[in-house]
């Protein structure tokens, strides 16, 4: 359908669509709804619901350096600085319009998954605070390790899944379609399968892909999972980066490329480019992280569909316990056969960051590889100093050339 | 151990009640169960025959907390992790720790990743309120516990066992709200400092026990009314250290209402003994105060601070705020708002664990209230 677009231009054109229809969602009939990055997206988009996701556009607003002009202003309203910068930055945006994309249209309504952390749930009554809209808010318990209690979370998550359709429902007036679901699930599946294939070319040697690549590439997923442009995206990615990896085509040459990277927690979104670069310059390339992985969802067609989704949605990184974490950690590490590890502590996000001290360890112990642990904030460039990150990754190099596990 | 304590008593035990917990547990061979708050269903722990503890944190220096969790974790969190990793560990046979807010979703985890020979159960409560499957899942979460509870002590509850703790529990609980009910009527009977810490030391150690205390306390009152009191609201999770009750005693504040975790939230927890216990322990869940992580409904926390301001009919509400606490930080600036529409005035006081220097607070609170007995506010 799209055979000429590159990925790149593939992108941009379902993104720029994804927000006219957006913008346009009341002409057409249609109700915003705020949501979570990691949220069961799936019935909104059955239920032609528009997902907005505020986490998105304020990405677009830290990475462009507007973190601080606007975590400031709400911090003068009484907000304190150590909050995510996600939800500072975007009540920023709310008091000020400031923004580097056209905005986001307001939400009628808000589904808060706390898979991913709490800090949405209370972002989400912040605005509808401000607007007067409901939350429904899709509780998803932490996925411990007992199999009967993962049975009851289940169940306890499809009883939610049928409430927030209830839900939707009574603000939509509009009956829910579960054929229309089961269409959108067969989307979502096809474009989970091609997206964990993309970010599985990492493993090739030199990788065609770093984790840089991987960010910008999830976006499509984030957004608009459960589409066919979805799945056209990702199909179109995915032959471009074998391309890449038959004619031997790598981040870094193969002859250069010396450290297999893993990197856990998000980017530091404003020094996105330049971290690449420097490391780069060492022979590093980052393949991968947990947070890349959380959309590559792994749907069963044949189960009913609200049971798919249910799994699916709380066994994600961030909701299962730090032992699960560590075991998809050490299996990314033997299947892109990485050889160092950089562990950043986002001061803005307490649900991923107050686990990794404990996974750090859990890590270095089972693959014997040192790490490079820094803290910072994702987005708030008053915690970020230049020189030291700067000399903690040239001696973390060097410990890594001293102890001479760089790639064959 | 704790049948006959008076009221000084009870004050010491408070700021430290781990050397007579460690006595009594080696005196009746019982094993003791730390959980942190909230919501923790501490009859059923009780049931089988092991003594639930809050863990309330400690006022010794951090050591080893901080290498598991950095500086913008609660104090309370992090203290509550240096209680068991540097001090009190050996007390406790297990831990059932609760999940609520970002800085406690993984906790459970790093707990039992160090302290591998104990058990380590996490509490799933549901962090939504308003559904029916809130209740569904409270009750499974209560069952899944007994089941465990039972697993490791190799016990079966008994609907015996079950009754009989939450009798004691209860009769906990009624005698905390008489005691309360006396204080606010009659503030120079009963101190802030004193209450505040008798409603602690029942979440710590053994009701059946202290309740003979609490009892004897209260029949020995001489009631006296006291002169030149303000009375006032407490909101908040919990408020430490114990030493701002002195500066609230100082001020001759008089706590008539508040909204505590280890407070009135505590107080109106008392499970219905007519019908089957679990389905009563599963609904007072839902008749419980607003505890920010639970609650999904945006206006509640106001709405509720501001019955109770009616209801008691206090001059000012004193909001208890625990630095890095972020379930609190993204509701405080709208209810400070909301509440000064309301005309309500409103003294905020940022409170860390490990806290040594009370003088700021002092002076704040201090200045706060001349102000308001100017009729400035
Ligand atoms: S960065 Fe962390 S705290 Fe912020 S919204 Fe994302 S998951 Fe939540
Ligand atoms: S709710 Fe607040 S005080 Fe309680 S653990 Fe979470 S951050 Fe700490």
């Amino acid at each position: 359908m799209n055979d000429k677009l590159t990925s790149k231009q593939l992108s941009k054109k379902i993104t720029d669509e994804y927000m006219e229809d957006a913008f346009h969602a009341h002409d057409n009939g249609k109700l915003i709804g705020y949501t979570t990055a990691i949220s069961p997206v799936e019935i909104f988009v059955a239920h032609d619901i528009v997902p907005i996701y505020p986490e998105n556009h304020a990405v677009a607003n830290l990475t462009a350096k507007k973190g601080v002009e606007l975590c400031s202003v709400v911090e003068g309203m009484g907000y304190t600085n150590h909050l995510c910068a996600y939800a500072r930055s975007d009540l920023g945006y709310r008091k000020t319009g400031v923004t580097v994309t056209r905005g986001i249209p307001d939400a009628d309504l808000f589904l808060a998954c706390n898979a991913q952390c709490f800090t949405l749930t209370k972002w989400f009554q912040v605005l509808a605070r401000q607007g007067g809209q409901p939350v429904f808010v899709f509780d998803t318990p932490e996925h411990v390790m007992n199999k009967k209690a993962r049975e009851e979370i289940v169940k306890y998550c499809v009883l939610q899944l049928k409430e927030l359709i209830a839900f939707l429902e009574e603000k939509t007036k509009k009956k829910f379609d579960y054929d229309r679901l089961k269409e959108v699930m067969k989307y979502s599946a096809a474009s989970s399968i091609l997206y964990k294939e993309f970010l599985d070319m990492a493993q090739y040697k030199p990788s065609p892909i770093s984790i840089f690549d991987a960010l910008i590439g999830m976006a499509i997923a984030v957004y608009r999972r459960g589409t066919p442009e979805c799945v056209d995206y990702y199909q179109t990615l995915v032959n471009e980066i074998q391309a890449k990896v038959d004619q031997g085509i790598g981040v870094l040459p193969k002859d250069q490329e010396k450290y297999r990277l893993y990197w856990e927690n998000l980017p530091v979104w404003f020094k996105f480019s330049d971290h690449a670069k420097m490391l780069g310059s060492y022979g590093g390339v980052i393949l991968t992280s947990l947070y890349v992985h959380a959309w590559s969802f792994d749907f069963d067609l044949n189960k009913d569909p609200l049971v798919t989704l249910a799994e699916n949605y709380v066994n994600r990184f961030s909701n299962s316990t730090i032992e699960d974490r560590a075991d998809m950690a050490t299996d990314l590490f033997k299947k892109y056969s990485m050889n160092g590890m950089i562990m950043f502590m986002n001061r803005s996000c307490k649900a991923v960051s107050f686990a990794v001290p404990t996974l750090k360890d859990i890590l270095t112990k089972r693959t014997g590889i040192p790490a490079l642990v820094f803290e910072s904030d994702m987005g708030d460039q008053r915690f970020y100093a230049e020189s030291q990150v700067r000399t903690r990754i040239e001696a973390y190099f060097e410990t890594l050339d001293r102890l001479g596990t760089a790639a064959a | 151990m704790w049948e006959s304590l008076n009221l000084k008593d009870v004050v010491a035990l408070a700021r430290d009640p781990y050397p007579s917990i460690r006595q009594w547990a080696r005196d009746t061979g019982k094993k003791v169960v730390g959980s942190t708050i909230a919501d923790v269903p501490e009859e059923v722990i009780y049931a089988f025959d092991l003594l639930p503890v809050t863990i309330l944190g400690t006022h010794k220096p951090l050591k080893k907390a901080p290498s598991h969790l950095p500086d913008n974790a609660c104090s309370l969190a992090r203290s509550n992790l240096e209680l068991a990793l540097s001090y009190e560990g050996d007390l406790f046979s297990g831990f059932v720790l609760p999940q609520v807010c970002d800085t406690t979703q993984h906790l459970s985890d790093i707990w039992r990743i160090n302290f591998p020979d104990k058990y380590v159960e996490s509490y799933l409560a549901p962090r939504q309120a308003d559904r029916p499957s809130a209740r569904y899942w409270v009750k499974e979460e209560i069952e899944r516990l007994i089941a465990s509870l039972g697993e490791w002590t190799g016990k079966t509850l008994t609907n015996e066992a079950l009754t009989a703790s939450i009798l004691i529990h209860n009769e906990n609980k009624r005698l905390l709200a008489e005691l309360y009910e006396i204080k606010k009527k009659n503030p120079g009977t009963i101190t802030n400092k004193q209450f505040f810490a008798m409603m602690k030391l029942s979440l710590q150690v053994d009701k059946a026990e202290f309740n003979k205390s609490l009892k004897s306390i209260k029949d020995g009152l001489k009631l006296k009314k006291g002169k030149g009191y303000t009375d006032v609201i407490l909101v908040g999770i919990t408020c430490d250290p114990p030493e701002i009750f002195d500066i609230f005693d100082e001020l001759k504040l008089n706590i008539v209402g508040d909204t505590l975790v280890d407070g009135t939230r505590y107080l109106r927890g008392a499970p219905s003994l007519n019908g089957d216990l679990i389905d009563a322990m599963a609904d007072r869940h839902f008749h419980r105060g607003f505890f920010s992580p639970i609650h999904d409904d945006v206006f509640k926390n106001f709405e509720e601070v501001k019955k109770l301001y009616k209801e008691t009919k206090a001059k000012a509400i004193i909001y208890v705020h625990i630095e890095f606490c972020e379930s609190q930080e993204y509701d405080l600036p709208d209810l400070k708002n909301l509440i000064k529409k309301e005309g309500i005035p409103m003294h905020v006081l940022d409170t860390e664990y490990q806290t040594t220097s009370l003088s700021h607070v002092l002076t704040r609170a201090q200045a706060f209230f001349e102000s308001l007995k100017g009729g400035s506010l």
